[in-house]
């Protein structure tokens, strides 16, 4: 009883408990000692920066749930799809060779363990917030009224497009399956 | 059985109540079905039914790589994910012969043993809500929070850390850690005694927990009942001292034990408080890990580049703060573990509770499960 007087009396505004929908957490400052563009480390969802993707599939292979999943194809020489930006070179300079025309995320099926940000070599693909803020605002309150719409599909890829190169698509995979 | 009341007549058999409790009940502490056999009030028998968090963790890391199945060991304790993570990481180091950095052997204990602080103190609050006292619950979240946003700022996640990796960690300590680190052990030491003045002395927490759900040394070691649980029985044994695994063999710290200050050895009051002093314990290592810290060192460096152990099998076993945890891996030279089995120290504390509660009354099966602080993720699996 002595102790709860004496809090009771201590208290002041915003001392433990936050008014959540008008107040929010404090973000914690993250200044990470090493390389800290590299390094994303808070836990919200999974973004892409497609234009920077050159379909490795690592992180496909990282993810221990397999929520993500990508379809890459060849584009014939000389043909340009200037909605999929898929010539060029990326932020890292590396040479882009293949069209991403699947980059889907099942954000129901992540499980936050972050394994799929370290593999990527153009570290396009990190949880949003942290050292990338600069790229994507910080947000955890995601929540959708349709499951569907928890899948995030980052291809750029126009669906004529996509209908043009289906049996590339699907030869690929009868390629990769066997 | 049934009650037995003389009576003029000659001798009458009552009856016996089969009662329910859970799954979905607050002093479960998770989804834990019992089933109480009753004679009026006292207990005459408890079956515990399991496998209401079956996530089939061991079959799942038959189809994963190593590195992959750390998440899932977050998830089988998800209150000391940290120290779940240490026991998994060692037992693959052990079985690929890897050797980690001075500097991520230090980490492992300091982000160890706070876990362990954080874990105990969700034990002791909710311990304390079972027996009817609300408030150290929210002492004690509030503390527990505290540590939560160091590990949100270590590595980003608050619950399910996947920090500890084989070989190393996942960030190096962020600027301005250590510096807040010593900052809460500085606030969180006095602490201690204002939970100990609110829940530890009281009158009513004694009356309720003291002499009650008594496990004798002998019956808590043929159960196999291991951690705070077994040093409340007053059995001095703490695989931190007694089979040190990392750098443990080079700090100085005592294992507390349960005296029988309120009652007799081994009662849920007990139980409490060798929780109670482990937490100062904690403290002491955390300080002394932190002062000897490396300053500098890659904790990348030692992490393999492709982990595919040699063929063999592993059993390594940790101190989590629940107790004795063991993962056996069984390798055949693949980067896909062929089998691994966990043993769980809630499992076996859980497996001793009709053999402690029997003929006591139902009020006091509810103190006596908060004692033995079980995590139901970590029964099943």
């Amino acid at each position: 009883m002595r102790i709860t007087i004496g809090h009771m009396f201590k208290i002041k505004r915003g001392n433990v408990t936050l008014q959540y929908p008008v107040e929010r957490w404090p973000r914690p400052e993250r200044h990470i000692g090493f390389s800290a563009d590299s390094y994303n480390v808070i836990r919200s969802r999974l973004t892409v920066d497609v234009d920077d993707c050159i379909g490795c599939l690592k992180c496909q292979r990282a993810c221990p749930v397999s929520c993500i999943k990508i379809e890459t194809t060849k584009v014939e020489k000389g043909e340009d799809i200037s909605e999929a930006n898929h010539r060029g070179v990326t932020s890292n300079g590396t040479q882009k060779r293949l069209l991403v025309t699947r980059f889907d995320i099942d954000m129901t099926e992540c499980c936050y363990c972050n394994l799929c940000t370290y593999p990527c070599p153009e570290e396009c693909i990190f949880m949003v917030g942290g050292p990338n803020s600069s790229r994507r605002e910080i947000d955890y309150e995601f929540s959708e009224y349709d499951r569907n719409d928890m899948i995030y599909r980052f291809s750029k890829v126009p669906f004529d497009i996509l209908q043009k190169y289906a049996s590339a698509v699907e030869k690929s995979e009868v390629e990769e399956a066997t | 059985m049934g009650v037995v009341i003389e009576q003029e007549l000659g001798t009458v058999h009552g009856d016996e109540m089969i009662l329910n409790i859970g799954p979905q009940h607050p002093s479960t502490h998770g989804v834990l079905r019992l089933k109480v056999h009753t004679d009026g009030e006292i207990i005459t028998q408890i079956t515990p039914y399991i496998g209401y968090l079956h996530r089939c963790f061991e079959k799942h890391c038959e189809n994963l790589t190593y590195e992959q199945s750390i998440p899932y060991t977050d998830r089988c304790d998800y209150i000391g994910s940290m120290n779940n993570n240490f026991g998994y990481a060692v037992a693959v180091e052990q079985l690929m012969e890897t050797k980690v950095p001075e500097k991520v052997e230090y980490m492992r204990v300091i982000v160890a043993e706070m876990n362990r602080i954080a874990s105990h103190l969700l034990a002791l609050g909710t311990f304390g809500l079972d027996v009817g006292a609300f408030t150290p619950f929210l002492y004690c979240f509030r503390d527990r929070e505290r540590i939560l946003d160091l590990f949100e700022m270590l590595c980003g996640a608050r619950l399910l850390y996947n920090y500890i990796w084989i070989g190393g960690v996942s960030h190096d300590f962020p600027v301005g850690w250590v510096e807040k680190t010593y900052e809460f052990l500085d606030y969180f030491e006095p602490k201690i005694n204002e939970y100990n003045d609110l829940l530890t002395y009281n009158k009513i927490f004694i009356e309720r927990s003291a002499d009650v759900g008594v496990i004798p040394a002998d019956v808590a070691i043929s159960y196999g009942v291991t951690g705070p649980n077994l040093r409340g029985s007053g059995v001095r044994w703490d695989l931190r001292k007694d089979d040190p695994y990392g750098i443990y063999d080079r700090f100085e710290f005592d294992i507390p034990i349960g005296t029988g200050a309120m009652g007799s050895v081994g009662d849920c009051w007990d139980r409490y408080y060798v929780r109670v002093r482990e937490l100062e314990e904690c403290v002491k290592i955390i300080r002394q890990a932190l002062d000897a810290l490396p300053r500098d060192g890659d904790v990348h460096a030692a992490l393999p580049k492709k982990i595919r152990p040699k063929a063999g099998h592993v059993y390594s076993r940790t101190e989590s703060p629940r107790g004795d945890l063991g993962y056996y891996i069984a390798s055949d030279g693949s980067d896909i573990p062929s089998r691994i089995k966990m043993r769980s120290p809630a499992f076996t504390a859980l497996s001793c509770l009709n053999e402690i509660s029997r003929g006591w009354m139902i009020s006091d099966v509810i103190a006596i499960l908060g004692s033995l602080d079980i995590v139901l993720g970590e029964i099943d699996r």
